[in-house]
């Protein structure tokens, strides 16, 4: 029996309660914070008690809209209805539990309560640390619009809809980890993106069962198909106008609240050599490009590997005018060439690597210190060829050309057990590597889309926008392989009619 | 067992990618060597024994055709318990499944010789053996759009190799071809025969025909799968007969890989080495769509887990091949397994089509007349 009384004793029953009940029972909830102010006035008959935390609401809202009404008269007696109908701010709740208005208070709200009333009530004004929208650092561009996203959500819907001004724009809200929520939204347009693909995505990110997600690059590696590949499945990109051109072509965006970067799925090969610039430029620039970067990935991957196959097993592969200068300048090294290639390799990555943390004024001088005089010291010491040195400077420069530093990274790592092969094997590890590597991104998907279309399953119309560009004129169609509601943009009929001379 | 096999659209192909599995399973091991065999018996006349063999390979692929539209979405080992009964279809199913682990064998073995010849006299079998089947089977995994895609993507990565062909071919001396029929027919008939070993594989069809989306075309696409490998095979045999004397091309053993000696670029010489190399690709898809047809096959005639059937296919695989030591052996079992090939993909079609068409028509009959 006695049990039972206790039980019924639970927050939810604390209304009506003194303001004294009040303070005690939130400041034990809240971990007795020291930041929980409370400012108790005597208004008409009773006390009314005002509560939030001093860096989580924005102050002038607060005196301006709530403390100059509640004060304005000094003996009106008030209650939580007559408070929301006179405050001038439309973020009203009113709780039953003290449990619901300790996590209004943690995310930005202020907390009235008078003495002896039923409900308190609490206005959401919150004051969020955000940074000023900024340039793209890491997807720089040299046309286009150069603003990037933010860790605010509100800030990147605020910039997605001055995009993309279009009431077909729809995005949804769920809410995922458990301790420490995350709002995450799935973006689309209604009218062009496909039904399945927004029930695949939305299913995958309701199925989540995670404490806490922390960027949305974690979300992506949560909700891709095979976990096990190197090669990244969802598209992440700081880039608004990227985003919204994904979208506009029948993709479906997710957005991560606390994360400068969204994601777009579904993401294929050649999405990740592609950047915004292609569009901007002229198509036939635009497609030169986009070759070029699909051919230094080929090259990053297996150019050290066939210097290292040629020099251990298959010397005579090798032109014996090429054959001189090589063996000159590889008369003073040591080591094999496996060796050889693996030091220099891992002298880059480093490099790189140190690069990366170090800041930026520091990183320069590493660049050149790095880059010249290591380079320079190493052929002397006799430690590697000059040859070498060219071959890895182009295979690193190639890697970088991708637009995405995701698939940048697996290029990189993915040279490694080549080289490993190709000196092992030779010609055969390389041809092994290579056919395992096809085989591989023959059985990744992206949420169910083929990770190579459209190469294979081959869609000649999609090699618009993916390997080449084609002049506006011609690009009428949405990608196929978005199975997009509209799948025609514009009658192609009429941008080809052809006029004849002086009409 | 079933014999119509249902197949989820999300699993189907498009007809037009039949061109390649059919002709990436055709061209394979073969056309190393094709040139030495045709020539040891139809000489100067070789490129009449293939238009005869490519001849013959139309109407057995037309005969398939007619065969599998006689049902609406069966494979070979369904066709066969519907016509012969549960005992001899199950029994046919088993000969068909083992034929396509000997022609596995076979590719494995040829191919592996010619590394170890080419590339690395010391290389030891297992070990490539080893490295071949863990591709094959992490295919194979993939299912049937993964075997696809790799016969499609790995035929356009390799067909470019015809292109380096101009040298070969600009050095060609017209007269090893006179006179034209200098020999017998029944030479050009047993050249004819000895062509049918690089040219089979077109049976593939009979397999995967379920798995296609758009049936009606698979046919053509069939049809033009056996022409492009006809041509293929034509001209790397006419090739090789007008770069090598006849002496010579009988005393080689594989003829279109020596070929490619003496083309050389200014970063690159002794070619070959590299199209040796390169030819792991055009022998993976060959090897894989084997595979996949003899686990298939296991699967469809002995309701079998395809999974665990190519585990036990890859181990009884990998020990096979150490079991032969010596050229003469390959030689030997390919040989045989060239015969019967011969008879599955060139002969039981055109046996099999008026089979089912009888079998067909009476029940027709019994079904109108009771």
């Amino acid at each position: 029996m006695r049990r039972s009384v206790q039980k019924k004793k639970k927050p939810s029953d604390l209304f009506p309660c003194t303001i004294e009940e009040l303070k005690k029972q939130l400041s034990t909830m809240l971990q007795d914070s020291p930041d929980l102010n409370f400012s108790t006035y005597t208004l008409g008959q009773k006390r009314v008690i005002v509560f939030y935390f001093t860096y989580q609401i924005n102050k002038e809202q607060l005196h301006r809209s709530i403390l100059d009404t509640l004060l304005a008269s000094q003996d009106k007696t008030w209650d939580a209805k007559m408070i929301q109908n006179e405050v001038p701010l439309a973020s009203s709740t009113l709780h039953d539990k003290l449990v619901s208005v300790a996590k209004e208070l943690i995310q930005g709200g202020v907390g009235i309560y008078v003495e002896e009333d039923d409900q308190p009530i609490t206005y959401y004004i919150p004051e969020q640390a955000r940074r000023a929208v900024s340039r793209a650092e890491n997807e720089s561009l040299v046309l286009g619009p150069q603003i990037a996203f933010t860790e605010s959500m509100v800030t990147n819907l605020n910039i997605i809809r001055w995009r993309l001004d279009t009431p077909e724009f729809k995005t949804e809200k769920l809410i995922i980890g458990k301790e420490i929520p995350t709002e995450v939204r799935i973006a689309y347009l209604t009218n062009i993106a496909n039904e399945d693909l927004i029930n695949t995505v939305r299913q995958r990110l309701e199925d989540l069962d995670v404490n806490d997600v922390m960027d949305s690059n974690v979300v992506a590696q949560l909700i891709e198909d095979r976990s096990t590949s190197i090669f990244p499945q969802l598209l992440t990109t700081e880039l608004p106008d990227r985003f919204c051109n994904s979208l506009i072509n029948g993709k479906v965006g997710i957005m991560v609240d606390k994360s400068p970067t969204v994601l777009i799925t579904p993401a294929t090969l050649f999405s990740f050599l592609e950047s915004t610039e292609d569009i901007y430029f002229r198509w036939n620039i635009g497609t030169f490009l986009r070759i070029m970067r699909l051919a230094a990935m080929f090259l990053s991957i297996l150019l050290t590997p066939i210097y290292v196959a040629a020099l251990s097993f298959h010397v005579e592969v090798i032109p014996s005018s090429l054959l001189v200068s090589l063996g000159q300048s590889r008369a003073n090294v040591p080591f094999p060439p496996v060796f050889e290639a693996l030091l220099l390799e891992l002298l880059i990555e480093l490099l790189r690597e140190a690069g990366a943390r170090l800041p930026t004024k520091v990183g320069q001088t590493m660049g050149i210190v790095g880059g010249i005089v290591l380079g320079q010291a190493a052929v002397k010491a006799g430690f590697t060829s000059n040859i070498l040195i060219i071959i890895v400077a182009l295979s690193a420069l190639a890697s970088f050309t991708a637009p995405s530093y995701m698939m940048g990274g697996a290029i990189r790592v993915i040279r490694f057990p080549m080289i490993v092969l190709s000196g092992l094997w030779g010609l055969l590890g390389i041809f092994l590597g290579l056919s395992f590597l096809i085989i591989h991104l023959l059985k990744v998907s992206s949420l169910g889309t083929p990770y190579l279309s459209p190469l294979y399953p081959f869609h000649f119309a999609d090699l618009d926008n993916s390997i080449i560009r084609l002049p506006w004129s011609r690009a009428n169609r949405r990608p196929t392989v978005n199975e997009t509601k509209k799948p025609v943009k514009f009658s192609q009929k009429e941008a080809k009619k052809k006029r004849d001379i002086d009409e | 067992m079933k014999i119509q096999l249902q197949v989820p659209v999300g699993i189907q192909i498009q007809a037009f990618y039949v061109f390649f599995l059919i002709h990436t399973t055709q061209v394979g091991t073969g056309i190393m060597g094709i040139s030495t065999h045709i020539y040891s018996t139809a000489k100067q006349d070789a490129w009449i024994s293939i238009l005869v063999a490519g001849v013959w390979m139309s109407i057995s692929v037309f005969c398939m055709g007619k065969i599998l539209q006689q049902y609406e979405s069966a494979d070979l080992p369904g066709i066969q318990v519907d016509i012969f009964g549960k005992f001899v279809g199950k029994f046919l199913g088993t000969i068909l499944a083992l034929y396509f682990f000997g022609l596995l064998i076979s590719v494995l073995l040829n191919y592996i010789e010619v590394i170890q010849v080419f590339l690395f006299p010391t290389v030891p079998t297992w070990l490539v053996c080893l490295f071949l089947l863990s591709l094959v089977v992490y295919a194979v995994l993939g299912g049937v759009r993964v075997i696809v895609g790799v016969s499609f993507l790995f035929f356009v990565g390799t067909v470019w190799l015809l292109i380096v062909l101009y040298k070969p071919i600009s050095l060609m001396e017209w007269n090893h071809f006179l006179p034209v029929m200098g020999n017998s027919y029944s030479d050009i008939a047993s050249g004819a025969f000895k062509t049918t070993y690089s040219l089979v594989g077109f049976e593939v069809l009979l397999f995967i025909y379920p798995y296609i989306q758009n049936k009606r075309k698979a046919h053509s696409a069939a049809q033009l799968a056996a022409l492009g490998t006809t041509l293929l095979t034509l001209a790397v045999v006419v090739i090789t007969i007008g770069y090598f004397s006849g002496p010579q091309l009988e005393r080689l053993i594989w003829p279109t890989l020596s070929m490619f000696k003496i083309i050389q670029f200014s970063f690159a010489e002794r070619f070959d080495i590299i199209a040796v190399g390169l030819w792991m690709m055009i022998v993976l898809p060959n090897m894989i769509t084997a595979m996949w047809l003899c686990t298939h096959t296991f699967k469809r005639v002995y309701g079998l887990r395809q999974k665990q059937v190519l585990y036990v296919a890859a181990i009884l695989l990998f020990f096979g091949t150490i079991v032969f030591q010596d050229r003469l052996q390959i030689n030997y079992f390919t040989d045989k397994l060239a015969t019967v090939g011969f008879y599955i993909a060139f002969v039981y079609p055109i046996v099999l089509w008026p089979i089912v068409l009888l079998k067909n028509y009476i029940r027709r009959k019994r079904g109108t007349s009771q």
